[in-house]
């Protein structure tokens, strides 16, 4: 796991606050140790909180999907039992903040009702269905229990929610230990592995696609589905873990995070080229998105599947905003899409009659305009010159060529390469030359680096609006205690300050978030 | 010590002007570089003192000139008076005295932009602009008009785009570069304003010190203080 220091610091801060200072110790030590037995962490946890209640804590954070078990297969041979390990999982603790981002889109995508549905899950985690019918029963609102197993096969059906993965997987031994926290330099952990730890423990407890999504499902029927069942031993395996969770033999559901950010990242895509290129464009790739929707394996898709103009026009003219669109219009946005310039990369690759959606490209687009607002913000006009040259080049340039090229006064440039290179925005190599009295200093940019240090940063910067945002409530809790019709004059006044207050945090902190998610999760 | 002094006035008797016509040669070899004395002790071996001496004497015979270095005040360039000193010394056409003239270029970008943003919706080639700047009282060459115009698109003010003879290129050869706006120069040329940038955190100076409990802390800044002050 590649997580920043501030990202830790701001995953605590978030259990913390939702569940307390107890349930945010065994977090912590989860997240800095890697995975542990609930003993280790009994042992870890600095206040020693007992065996029993680290397990009480186990529970409920599996139970909010921010923590998942599993075991390692003992050696062949070996006499030892497999132990439980607890790997905490750092996305899903941040996604809940995100929480209401996600309720945004089903109740625009699938309605209210829907959303209902969902809301019950995310904020108790793991329902079946009959916990939500009861939910809904004793809540003020009703909705009735054939609306709720409607809007329930609605949101499986769109992917939204998912059956809970298996509860304790195991995993085949590697070479790495669990429990076991990689050390090494920054620079090293930046590298990327091919498969994290976390990426296994995932995918071992991920069912299959039929039984994870299952298209009939009715209380305690969900045996019927083993035949859909493509992939049979693994499947079997983990429908069978799966099933074993749930005594009453019935079905526990949970949201697929998963396909929220796969779903967000789709509408910033959408919205990245709607800025940079124009209306028709973004409508035509929105219709690609949905065209090869089906073929995304993973969230981080960094290329779609080919597609023709055929089917994307068809994809177009569904819609309400193309429907008036000619192919010929469709033909030239995809064009102006698969153009590059100094400016803006291919957003779409043209290959033999068919068209790619180079995601990569159009991301990396929107992070780089947000690094390049730091920098200017942060270290001035020359330095926002010298860093966009600095990343066009890609690779070391000496000083002197980079005040040149930037055309900025050469005795200041040194001082203000070395403030970014400080704050880790430059990467900077010293050269001894024989017979140059002074070294030379090259300079580059490494995107990679900028971006961790900008994702920490950007962690950092949300913890502290949160912090703040406390502050200036707990400031004034007493007014806000008040009833409002007694308050007049200066009063009012300061209960509106402190309204405008909250609203700029918060509203600043749902964009910030939109930021994080555009280095981390897509 | 006194045998080291013998020793340099002995080879200063018949060796001094050997010396200067060495270390001339040295100087002419390097052009519009010069050498710096660093560079001579390496390259000539004559010991230090000796140099000294040659160098004042070259100098009073005005056989050699002393140039400083734009990059590094603290080191001299020692050129033949027959050459005028290079780019690396001076800075190249935009310094004045060793300073950069920025008043100059900002003019000149602002006429670049002028004569984008007059084209409205269409491109203006290179050619148009290179042949306006040799017009005027500047007569910039095409060289200095392509280093504005990259400043231009440094700035991310303007854009370099290659003609494919279609829409807004319909005027232009097929291939011939031209530029044209990216739609931001009524901010400055500023970058999108970024989320985090937008942040009092995101232009801090501070971030890497500050922490929840720290003498630097979002609860008592005073970024966070101002920015939340209706
Ligand atoms: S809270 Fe204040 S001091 Fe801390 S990083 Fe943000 S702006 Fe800077």
């Amino acid at each position: 796991m590649d997580t920043s220091e501030f990202g830790i610091v701001y995953a605590v801060h978030i259990i913390t606050a939702q569940f307390g200072s107890v349930v945010s110790k065994v977090c912590e030590c989860l997240l800095r140790k890697g995975s542990l037995s609930s003993r280790d962490i009994s042992r870890f946890s600095e206040s020693e909180i007992n065996h029993n209640k680290v397990k009480d804590i186990l529970y409920l954070l599996i139970q909010h999907n921010c923590v998942q078990a599993f075991s390692v297969e003992p050696r062949a041979g070996s006499e030892s039992k497999a132990i439980v390990q607890y790997f905490v999982l750092f996305n899903n603790i941040i996604h809940r903040v995100r929480y209401n981002k996600f309720s945004r889109v089903v109740n625009e995508e699938l309605g209210s009702q829907c959303g209902a549905v969902l809301d019950g899950l995310l904020t108790n985690g793991r329902l079946t269905l009959g916990q939500l019918i009861e939910r809904d029963r004793d809540s003020e609102n009703t909705i009735g229990s054939e609306v709720i197993r409607d809007s329930l096969r609605k949101l499986v059906a769109a992917r939204f929610v998912e059956r809970i993965p298996s509860p304790e997987p195991v995993i085949g031994k590697k070479e790495q230990e669990p429990g076991q926290k990689k050390k090494g330099t920054r620079a090293a952990q930046i590298i990327k592995e091919p498969e994290t730890l976390e990426e296994r423990i995932i995918e071992a407890a991920t069912p299959v696609d039929a039984i994870r999504f299952p298209l009939i499902f009715e209380q305690g029927s969900s045996s019927s589905l083993a035949d859909n069942d493509g992939n049979i031993s693994e499947g079997k395996r983990k429908q069978h873990d799966v099933e074993s969770s749930d005594s009453r033999n019935e079905v526990i559901w949970r949201p697929n995070f998963e396909e929220f950010i796969r779903h967000l990242r789709h509408k910033a895509c959408v919205e990245i080229v709607k800025e940079r290129r124009d209306e028709g464009c973004a409508i035509v790739l929105r219709a690609m998105l949905e065209v090869g929707r089906s073929q995304e394996k993973k969230v981080k898709t960094a290329k779609s599947v080919p597609m023709s103009v055929g089917s994307i026009y068809e994809e177009v003219i569904k819609t309400e905003a193309g429907r008036t669109m000619l192919q010929e219009r469709v033909e030239a946005c995809l064009d102006q899409l698969s153009a590059t310039s100094s400016y803006l990369p291919a957003f779409v690759i043209e290959m033999d009659d068919s068209y790619i959606v180079d995601f990569t490209s159009i991301i990396s687009v929107a992070q780089k305009d947000e690094m390049e607002a730091v920098v200017l913000r942060r270290y001035g006009k020359e330095a926002f010159r010298m860093f966009r040259y600095l990343s066009q080049e890609g690779h070391f340039v000496e000083t002197d060529k980079i005040a040149d090229a930037a055309l900025t006064e050469k005795k200041d440039t040194p001082q203000i390469l070395l403030k970014m290179w400080k704050d880790g925005y430059l990467h900077m190599q010293k050269l001894a030359v024989t017979g140059v009295y002074v070294p030379f200093l090259l300079w580059k940019v490494n995107k990679l680096i900028v971006s961790r240090q900008m994702l920490d940063e950007m962690y950092h910067a949300c913890l502290n609006l949160s912090l703040r945002l406390t502050h200036e409530i707990d400031s004034e809790k007493e007014l806000t205690l008040l009833p409002l019709n007694k308050l007049e004059g200066a009063l009012k006044e300061r209960l509106n300050k402190i309204k405008a207050k909250r609203l700029l945090l918060s509203s600043t902190s749902f964009k910030l978030d939109d930021a994080i998610m555009l280095f981390h999760d897509f | 010590m006194s045998k080291r002094k013998r020793a340099e006035s002995k080879s200063s008797i018949g060796g001094l002007k050997e010396d200067e016509n060495k270390l001339l040669d040295l100087i002419r070899s390097k052009e519009g570089m010069g050498a710096t004395t660093f560079e001579m002790k390496l390259e000539t071996k004559i010991v230090p003192a000796l140099i000294t001496r040659s160098i004042a004497s070259l100098k009073k015979n005005h056989l050699i000139k002393e140039v400083p270095n734009i990059n590094n005040k603290g080191i001299k360039h020692f050129l033949a008076v027959e050459f005028a000193p290079c780019k690396e010394l001076t800075g190249g056409d935009w310094y004045n005295d060793g300073t950069l003239n920025i008043e100059k270029i900002e003019d000149l970008k602002g006429i670049c932009v002028a004569i984008l943003d007059s084209a409205k919706d269409r491109v203006v080639t290179f050619e148009i602009l290179s042949t306006y700047f040799e017009k005027t009282k500047d007569k910039l060459t095409r060289e200095q008009v392509k280093q504005i115009l990259k400043n231009l698109v440094l700035d991310n003010v303007i854009m370099e785009v290659t003609s494919n003879g279609l829409g807004e290129f319909s005027s232009t050869r097929i291939g011939q570069v031209c530029y044209k706006l990216t739609g931001r120069k009524s901010d400055n040329g500023k970058a999108r304003a970024g989320a985090f940038a937008s942040v009092p955190c995101g232009a801090c100076p501070h971030i890497a010190l500050c922490s929840p409990d720290g003498v630097i802390s979002p609860t008592t800044c005073d970024y966070f203080q101002k920015w939340l002050d209706f």
